[in-house]
């Protein structure tokens, strides 16, 4: 296999290249327009089934904007804890005044604003009724006189004398939700060790990777302006995630596009002794994104990230086009005589790999459709582009092949086929093994999709718990007609929680309810307040043998008989935007109904809170579950129609080349690698997830080429020679592209390049053994 | 120091802070009687004071309950009974560090430290002076309408403190 030195390079090659260089730097230029106008989302939900039942599409809006998808948490350490307190004040004022942001809380923001008066004045109709009877009022006031003895006294007689009973403080701790947290001057702290924290609910609709950059770039300047000196800043949530993800993989993708760029223009310049060829072949490929993308904008109104990231790798079939077709070309052979002997082998590698990914379009899966479309598309018009625009432009700037395989060596390599009985046996092994170990391993799993590495969701889980923030797995939901139908509800669950919670099943449970009591509710505790003569008579009483001035309480007795009167404090009566705030994540309105979201902290036994909440009426859902239900249920259609797409492209073959033996020959070769690679990375412990359904829809691609191009008709053996070193040439692309995956750090990308670089070897191989003329045996030719 | 006869004329402050900031350590049984508002009698409660350059600071009160206050740098400690311990970062709370300051910058003799919060003003002789401190800022005057510190040479014998509502503790200091 050694090239011959003798072709040289014509003379005036550069100016007949111009054709080339014009067409290159229209691809870049179309390329360049249309991948900045289209809408790119990245948000994974995005790219699920939009789900069947109400509970599953609730469930996909909740990821989308819920609480759990809004949540930012972000912890600030490595400094003395008053100067933590300092910066997470700083940060938290800054941020608070950020329009990106519902609501930033990092313990005490709550209470420092106007929503601090709209809970003192409600105080009586929010917190848990006291008796105010005269035994009762006569504790508080005893409290209340040792507070004000007390060092503490000018705080005590700030708020005590108008709420002797410490309404407003349960009000308080409830409403700013993480009663449990450690408090350092009524800033969060981490319960075992330094670490202030914050939590920050984004505006719903942030989900794009933009407003996400824009979220996080807020976040670094309020650190910034904060002076944190020595201090270190941890952040923590879905926004941050997609940033991070997103800034790895372009890391990854730039170095690795550049890396793979500089191997294959190598192999191209020493296999065509030209730099054209390099920019030949990157025309195909961007005119096919190009299209693609603008297609699936056009069809589907955005083009999801993944599509674009999946698409592009099937796209990487058409890198082989253009070499096809120069590589088949003889020197100074007319463009029409090159296009007339490859031309068949060339339409139905082409229409078949199309048909094959076509059946993606039916899974159901939204992402799935966009990547099948994206493909199909982009691989028709990259071969439209090389068979109709690019056969002039290579004769004219005289593109060929430097040299081809030697007869000599052709003849004894075409010996090897005689071995295909052995690969025959080898395929039955493989099969054999498949069957008798259970098939593949299928994965079930989101994650196995998801970009984010899983140091960070590690730093996740411990952020959460160390803020007794809900976990995102497990939720419990309460539907009604209006919030107060669903406060009730809701509130008729609060002793089964309870009781969950005293059992160890749960730590606790976040829900409405807990801090905004029921309209009903709240009327009755209303009918329940004493009236002002009754009250102040109860107090006089009380205070009896105690130095309290009469009237002291005058503003206690006010505020009781005012609370008599309120209008109950209602989620469409709330204007202060922090309160609001605190609710929207728990009680919500969606498509005419009213949902209330009960999140369990920590919850030890999920069986257990989920059996209750059945019990008492209330759905209970278990995100993480449900989801990989939806996966699995769509990955395995998916499969489905991978098959069928293989099924189909095969019988386009048999239907466009009539000869039984041929078709039989280009299935073999094509079942045996996808057999061979499955077989592999079964053997290797890999559990199959969709990622691999769109490798090995490459490797059939790829594979179909081979097979169509080794199973054409009557050649001579120059042609032959040609076909071969062209194949091994488009494999050699093939494997050093995505051979350099296999080094990346985002284990998506890693999974893809394994799957490549072993299907492609693979379906060489295969097609070579099966899809070829068998050769006389060696002895028997003169 | 005491005995001396006092120049005529108040006592200069830088004079008087020199004074106060050489002593190194200090112990005091105090008394202190707060009239409040909302209450008929005045409270009394009883303890001891115990003062370390340049800003320790504790307030043991023994009668009629027990409390235990420590102001140590930045950090404002506060144990009542058998309680768990409130702990304060007074440098999140810049107003509550000034009223503090009032007590600590007096027993430390740091003029800067209570100008930065405060107005200064000074009557009477070295041997029996008065400070009064009134507040400069809105924050702090909301919780400190005044603060008069009387004292002897280097010794501090009274603080009354009068908040922003009328209440007022007065706290006398006996060695």
């Amino acid at each position: 296999l050694i090239p011959s030195r003798s072709a040289r390079v014509h003379p005036t090659v550069q100016t007949r290249a111009r054709p080339i260089v014009l067409i290159f730097a229209v691809a870049v230029l179309t390329t360049t327009l249309v991948l900045s106008c289209v809408t790119v989302r990245t948000d994974m939900t995005d790219f699920l089934p939009p789900g069947h039942t109400e509970a599953t599409r609730l469930m996909l809006r909740e990821l989308r904007t819920g609480a759990a998808a809004s949540l930012i948490i972000l912890a600030v350490e490595g400094a003395p804890v008053d100067e933590l307190a300092r910066i997470s004040r700083a940060m938290t004022e800054r941020l608070a005044h950020d329009d990106a942001f519902s609501v930033v809380n990092n313990g005490d923001a709550l209470m420092a604003s106007d929503a601090r008066d709209v809970l003192f004045r409600y105080r009586y109709l929010l917190s848990d009724p006291t008796p105010f009877s005269v035994a009762a009022l006569h504790q508080d006031l005893e409290r209340l006189l040792a507070g004000l003895r007390s060092s503490a006294s000018p705080l005590v007689a700030r708020f005590g004398l108008a709420d002797p009973t410490g309404a407003f403080l349960t009000v308080a701790r409830q409403w700013s939700g993480s009663a449990d947290v450690r408090s350092v001057d009524g800033v969060w702290f981490a319960p075992d060790r330094d670490r202030a924290l914050i939590v920050a609910r984004t505006r719903a609709g942030t989900v794009d990777l933009e407003g996400q950059e824009r979220i996080d770039l807020a976040i670094r300047q309020a650190f910034t302006a904060a002076e944190p000196g020595g201090a270190r800043l941890v952040a923590s949530g879905p926004a941050v995630f997609a940033r991070d993800a997103a800034v790895a993989m372009r890391g990854d993708v730039t170095l690795l596009s550049i890396l793979s760029s500089v191997l294959l223009a190598g192999l191209l310049l020493w296999r065509f002794r030209s730099a054209w060829i390099v920019l030949v072949v990157g025309i195909p490929v961007m005119l096919g994104i190009a299209a693609a993308a603008l297609i699936v904008q056009i069809l589907f109104g955005f083009v999801h990230g993944v599509a674009i990231g999946f698409g592009v790798t099937t796209l990487g079939v058409t890198l082989d086009y253009p070499v096809l077709l120069v590589g088949h070309r003889k020197r100074g052979e007319a463009p029409p005589a090159t296009v007339r002997r490859i031309g068949q082998a060339f339409a139905l590698a082409v229409i078949s790999a199309a048909l094959g990914l076509t059946g993606m379009l039916f899974t159901g899966f939204p992402g799935l459709a966009q990547l099948g479309c994206f493909s199909a598309i982009g691989i028709l018009v990259a071969a439209a582009v090389t068979r109709f625009a690019l056969p002039r432009v290579i004769a004219s700037a005289e593109l060929a092949p430097v040299a081809t395989v030697s007869i000599d060596n052709l003849e004894r390599l075409e010996q090897v086929r005689h071995g295909r009985v052995w690969a025959a046996a080898l395929c039955v092994a493989a099969t054999v093994y498949l069957l008798v170990f259970g098939g593949p391993r299928w994965s079930r799993d989101l994650t196995a999709l998801s970009p984010v590495p899983a140091r960070t969701l590690a730093l996740d889980a411990e952020l959460r718990r160390e803020l007794g923030a809900p976990d995102t797995g497990l939720i419990g939901l309460v539907r009604g007609d209006s919030p107060e139908a669903v406060l009730r509800q809701e509130e008729s669950l609060l002793p089964t929680l309870d009781a969950l919670r005293v059992q160890g099943a749960i730590a606790g449970a976040e829900l409405a309810a807990r801090f905004l009591p029921s309209t009903t509710t709240q009327r009755a505790r209303q009918a329940a307040l004493p009236d002002p003569a009754t009250l102040s008579a109860a107090l006089r009483e009380a205070a009896e043998g105690m130095p309290y001035r009469a009237g002291a309480f005058q503003p206690f007795v006010d505020d009781v008989g005012a609370s008599r009167t309120l209008a109950p404090l209602t989620p469409t009566s709330i204007k202060t935007g922090l309160i609001a705030a605190r609710l929207a994540p728990l009680l919500f309105s969606w498509n005419d109904q009213w949902y209330g979201l009960i999140a369990p902290d920590d919850p030890r036994q999920p069986d257990r809170f989920a059996d209750a909440l059945r019990g008492a009426g209330a759905a209970s859902v278990n995100i993480a579950d449900e989801l990989n239900m939806i996966v699995a249920d769509h990955t395995a259609l998916a499969w489905r129609w991978y098959a069928l797409g293989l099924v189909a492209a095969l019988l386009l073959i048999a239907a466009a080349l009539r000869a039984p033996g041929r078709v039989a020959a280009v299935g073999v070769a094509l079942a045996a690698a996808q057999l061979f690679t499955v077989t592999i990375l079964t053997l290797l412990g890999t559990a199959l997830s969709l990622i691999h359904i769109v490798s090995l829809q490459f490797v059939a691609g790829v594979g179909l080429d081979y097979a169509l191009f080794f199973a054409r008709r009557q050649l001579d053996q120059e042609e032959r020679a040609r076909t071969l070193w062209t194949l091994l040439t488009c494999n050699a692309m093939t494997v050093l592209t995505f051979g350099v995956l296999i080094f990346c750090r985002t284990p998506v990308l890693r999974q893809i390049g394994a799957t490549v670089v072993i299907g492609a070897v693979a379906a060489l191989i295969f097609a070579f053994l099966f899809a070829g003329p068998l050769p006389a045996r060696a002895g028997k030719t003169a | 120091m005491a005995g001396s006869s006092p120049p005529p004329g108040p006592v200069p402050i830088a004079e008087l802070m020199r004074g106060l900031a050489s002593v190194a350590e200090s112990r005091a049984a105090f008394t202190e009687v707060k009239s409040l508002s909302a209450l008929t009698v005045p409270l009394t409660s009883s303890g001891t004071l115990y003062y370390r350059r340049p800003s320790y600071f504790e307030k043991d009160t023994m009668t009629p309950a027990q409390e235990r206050l420590v102001v140590d740098g930045s950090r404002l400690t506060l144990i009542e009974g058998s309680d768990s311990p409130r702990v304060i970062e007074l440098g999140s709370e810049p107003a509550l560090r000034a009223v503090i300051d009032a007590i600590r910058g007096t027993l430390s003799g740091d003029a800067t430290l209570l100008s930065r919060s405060y107005r200064l003003d000074v009557a009477g002789g070295l041997g029996s002076w008065q400070l009064t401190l009134t507040p400069i800022e809105a924050p702090v005057a909301a919780l400190v309408r005044q603060v008069v510190v009387q004292g002897n040479g280097t010794a501090v014998r009274a603080v009354r403190t009068i908040q922003a509502n009328g209440d007022e503790s007065r706290m006398t200091l006996a060695p």
